[in-house]
């Protein structure tokens, strides 16, 4: 038993570590290597690629978020990693494959303005 | 003015006199319910705006995020492991639940939850093992493989969490244990959950509704993501029943947990806030009211270490 304990958890770890399979293969070896050149470039594709998801933002995750205002599903916006609600004309941010879900931290997208900082109230 | 009287406790205290000031303070400040104003609310013995405290609670625990879980440790003497491991008992979560875990910043219910899920799901392996003895070889390693692709039966935990430090301090901890599948992190506000409703079987919420600004928002949301026949389950500090239990509570809380707060994390305040926060919360029958009034039924508590802390439970039907 505990054989088997041991050799799931270990296949599991190996499954983290697996590269994704997207292809954005280079994507995580440069992520590792975390060159300054690298990382401008990164920052405007989907950089993340957290181990334990294959792609930047886990697609499932999608079928359950809506907008926190308008509860309307959203759609995600690959170039610049974000969801956005067309209808409100506003985009959440994904930062680091976690997606930000609060109101004041989302983006207008029609005025193209900065992001706001995230004040919580 | 309750803020520099307890400036003063502090200063105190850290030039190491003794206790004694820090009891005169606390002696103003006990049983301190006091009323605020329309647009008010307290902040540990402070009164603040409803928009600061939001403000003043995010920068509370983006500062203690590195080091929430060693404190909670020093803290509770390791006990809050089995608060939680108790509260994942009374779950009793079957595989194929879908959890979303609010306020679950570092993650220690969902990866229970997870832990918890997989070993009934081995436990069923077993079973039907010794009751079919006869499967072929493929089936049995199939068994083992869709176990590590996802979890088993489909069981999928979110968690949510106001604050973006937390939240990666828990996917780093994910990580580094090895946990991926079935587990989702996202950043949300309780009292406007980004979900649609009746999404979820269950919905916890660990030590994270009394920083809430509006409590009753949180618990009408949690109705409203639930799927009728779900179940809420809260684990909060409350009320100590017993008089001479409650006269040391008071004394280790307000003498070392904030001292602690400060030599661990270098960060006093933030734990005298958290003290503070625990004795304004509303106690077990009045926090059982406001969990009926959103709608709850078969609303229930249940004392862990003689009212140190509580769960309070109750469905959607």
């Amino acid at each position: 038993m505990r054989g088997w304990y041991g050799s799931r958890t270990l296949a599991s770890v190996l499954l983290c570590r697996q590269p994704p399979p997207s292809g954005a293969g280079a994507a995580a070896a440069a992520a590792h290597r975390r060159s300054p050149g690298a990382a401008a470039r990164r920052h405007a594709s989907d950089r993340q690629t957290g181990q334990g998801q294959p792609q930047a933002f886990d697609p499932a995750l999608l079928e359950l978020l809506v907008c926190p205002l308008s509860k309307k599903p959203l759609r995600y916006e690959a170039s610049t990693n974000e969801l956005i609600n067309k209808e409100l004309g506003i985009a959440y941010p994904i930062i680091d494959g976690i997606p930000n879900m609060i109101p004041q931290a989302a983006r207008m997208i029609d005025r193209k303005a900065q992001d706001e900082e995230p004040k919580q109230t | 003015m309750a803020a520099s009287i307890g400036a003063v406790v502090c200063r105190a205290l850290h030039s190491r006199r003794h206790g004694k000031f820090l009891s005169i303070g606390r002696g103003l400040f006990s049983g301190a319910r006091c009323l605020v104003a329309e647009g008010e609310t307290h902040f540990g013995f402070q009164t603040v705006s409803e928009t600061e405290k939001g403000e003043k609670v995010y920068h509370v625990f983006e500062s203690v995020a590195k080091k929430y879980d060693i404190m909670n440790d020093s803290m509770s003497l390791g006990i809050h492991r089995l608060w939680k491991d108790i509260l994942l008992h009374q779950m009793n979560p079957y595989p194929g639940t879908q959890l979303l875990d609010v306020a679950g910043g570092t993650g220690d219910i969902a990866f229970r939850f997870i832990n918890y899920v997989r070993s009934q799901w081995e436990h069923q392996i077993r079973q039907k093992l010794k009751s079919h003895q006869n499967l072929s070889w493929q089936e049995i390693s199939k068994s083992y493989q869709e176990e590590e692709l996802k979890l088993p039966g489909g069981s999928q935990v979110v968690v949510c969490d106001i604050n973006k430090e937390m939240l990666k301090v828990g996917k780093q901890k994910a990580q580094h244990l090895g946990y991926s599948e079935g587990l989702s992190w996202v950043v949300g506000n309780a009292e406007e959950l980004p979900f649609n409703d009746s999404k979820f079987d269950v919905y916890t919420i660990a030590f994270g509704i009394r920083n809430v600004t509006h409590i009753d928002q949180a618990l009408q949301e949690a109705y409203r993501v639930l799927k009728p026949g779900g179940r809420f389950l809260c684990l909060e500090f409350s009320q100590v029943n017993n008089p001479l239990f409650s006269r040391l509570y008071d004394l280790y809380s307000f003498q070392v947990i904030p001292v602690l707060g400060e030599i661990i994390a270098g960060d006093w305040k933030s734990y005298q806030y958290l003290v503070e926060s625990i004795r304004h919360f509303p106690a077990q029958e009045e926090f059982k009211a406001m969990i009926e009034d959103a709608g709850f039924l078969k609303v229930e508590y249940r004392n862990l270490t003689s009212g140190i802390v509580a769960i309070h439970s109750g469905f959607k039907l």
